[in-house]
């Protein structure tokens, strides 16, 4: 077999210009960030964020036709369970990632138009749920739960704490 | 003919198949926006004729001619028309509207007048703030209300009502009906049946012997399941206080979309399946976790939802059984369990 010239020559070029890069840019092995870059960080996640939390709940109106968006029936992300995917999902007869989920909840139940699965807006429904669910336990292929994600204890206009009153068997 | 001849003014209102000549004549007479007094009768743990109540709630009707919870609330409507025997009257639990238009409620009355017994209301937050309860107090009277059946005491509240967040914020109507639309909005804050009613309720039960049956009706839950969802009363508490000198009463509540029981002192509660969509349970141990339902399938949109109906005997236990459209409950449930 001939060998693929391309293939050669690439071989060669890639780990000298990643070689070159390295030792000509300290960004590329750079200290650990600062609190502020890592502020700054988490505040570019959480408008990301932010905006999910809006599409989840209607903002986009191509998403529906029927009035309903993701947050009527997941309110908080509830048993979206974005940790488990990749999943087989049954209706599908596949393994698929959230992405895909989040396109059939669109299309069936709101019957609305899918996002493209490379958008900002995906991104940001993707960062929504997930941000909902951090610190649960990555689970691909869990059979999901169809509870709320995290104990949200309190919220503005909300008691920081219960009654206490509740569970009396 | 039924004991309802001596219930209150508000049954005058009841659709019970004659939805628009109630509203006609409502509108004729003048909507009493007030609270509705008790009717008078005899009740006791001795005088209870066993008889069958059914519970239907939370349509989340949108004002678009046609919708697939149109058709799910039609489906309930004849569930309910197809139990034998049938149930001596409904009671809706709130949230017919989506959003408070008057369109989705006089959709939901259409729909609901095909029930041939009396139907008795209560508003759910859906049904409320958009303008401040006008339109569904215009076609169903007081949403505070008691009545004698067969024995025992019926009780209804409205439970949805939130402290005044949208003055102060210049907020239109529509944009404080769109908070109150929001489950999680943090904004709105805990809902409650507020002063008025508790003292209301005070009188009520006044007179009432400690061994008399009651019934109560809310939106939300008299317990503290959830508050971040409201899935909980604020002044439950209070109302359970008042309550307190009956030896059983039976709570019954929209809003939560699944089956979900509790028993708190001589309070049990039980939540109601919605004809619109399940919710899921939020993250909290159930104090009854044989009464969580299956979870329900996506794809199917009648799945996880349906009516539901209670036979009281003449000793005041019930039987509480759910009428789901698909085959959702635990064997705990499945044929009914007393409450």
């Amino acid at each position: 077999m001939k060998p693929n010239i391309k293939n050669v020559v690439m071989g060669l070029v890639t780990p000298v210009t990643l070689f070159g890069l390295l030792a000509i840019n300290p960004a590329l092995a750079r200290e650990p960030y600062t609190k502020a870059e890592l502020a700054d960080q988490e505040k570019a996640l959480l408008a990301v964020v932010d905006h999910g939390r809006d599409l989840w709940h209607g903002s986009k109106a191509s998403m529906s036709t029927n009035g309903l968006a993701c947050g009527n029936c997941h309110p908080d992300a509830a048993a979206s369970n974005p940790q488990t995917f990749p999943k087989f999902q049954a209706d599908l007869g596949r393994v698929i990632p959230i992405r895909d989920m989040v396109n059939w909840c669109i299309m069936v139940p709101q019957g609305g138009q899918p996002l493209d699965a490379n958008s900002e807006d995906m991104v940001a429904m993707e960062a929504y749920a997930f941000y909902m669910y951090r610190g649960e336990k990555i689970q691909p292929g869990l059979a999901t739960k169809q509870t709320a994600p995290v104990v949200v204890k309190s919220g503005p206009g909300f008691p920081k704490k219960g009654s206490g009153i509740g569970y009396d068997k | 003919m039924t004991d309802f001849d001596k219930v209150s003014r508000r049954d005058f209102l009841t659709i019970s198949g004659k939805a628009g000549l109630a509203t006609l004549m409502a509108s004729a007479v003048g909507v009493n926006f007030g609270i509705v007094q008790v009717a008078e009768a005899a009740v006791g743990k001795g005088n209870v004729t066993p008889f069958r109540f059914a519970i239907l709630t939370d349509a989340h009707l949108f004002s678009m001619p046609v919708h697939k919870f149109d058709a799910q609330m039609a489906d309930a409507v004849d569930k309910v028309m197809s139990m034998k025997p049938l149930p001596d009257f409904v009671v809706y639990c709130g949230d017919i509207a989506q959003n408070g238009k008057d369109d989705q409620l006089r959709k939901g009355m259409k729909i609901l007048s095909k029930l041939t017994m009396p139907v008795h209301f209560i508003p759910g937050e859906h049904d409320w703030y958009l303008d401040m309860g006008a339109a569904w107090r215009g076609h169903f009277g007081s949403p505070t209300w008691s009545f004698d059946h067969k024995g025992v005491h019926f009780i209804g509240m409205n439970s949805i009502l939130v402290r005044d967040f949208w003055t102060a914020a210049g907020m239109s109507a529509e944009e404080r009906m769109g908070v109150m639309e929001m489950l999680e909005s943090p904004i709105a804050g805990p809902w409650g049946v507020r002063e008025e009613q508790l003292d209301w309720l005070k009188k009520d039960v006044k007179k009432l012997a400690p061994d008399t049956p009651v019934v109560v009706f809310t939106h939300s839950p008299l317990w503290d399941y959830y508050p971040r969802w409201n899935f909980q009363t604020e002044d439950a508490p209070e109302i359970r206080q008042i309550l307190s000198k009956f030896e059983r009463v039976m709570a019954f509540h929209g809003h939560v979309h699944q089956t979900v029981y509790n028993k708190i002192g001589n309070l049990s509660s039980v939540g109601t399946l919605s004809t619109s969509w399940p919710w899921p349970y939020p993250d909290v141990k159930l104090p009854y976790p044989d009464m969580q339902m299956y979870r329900s399938d996506p794809a199917i949109f009648t799945d996880g939802d349906g009516a539901q109906h209670i036979d009281l005997e003449s000793n005041f236990s019930g039987v509480m059984q759910y009428d789901p459209f698909g085959d959702m409950l635990t064997p705990a449930m499945k044929n009914g369990f007393k409450i």
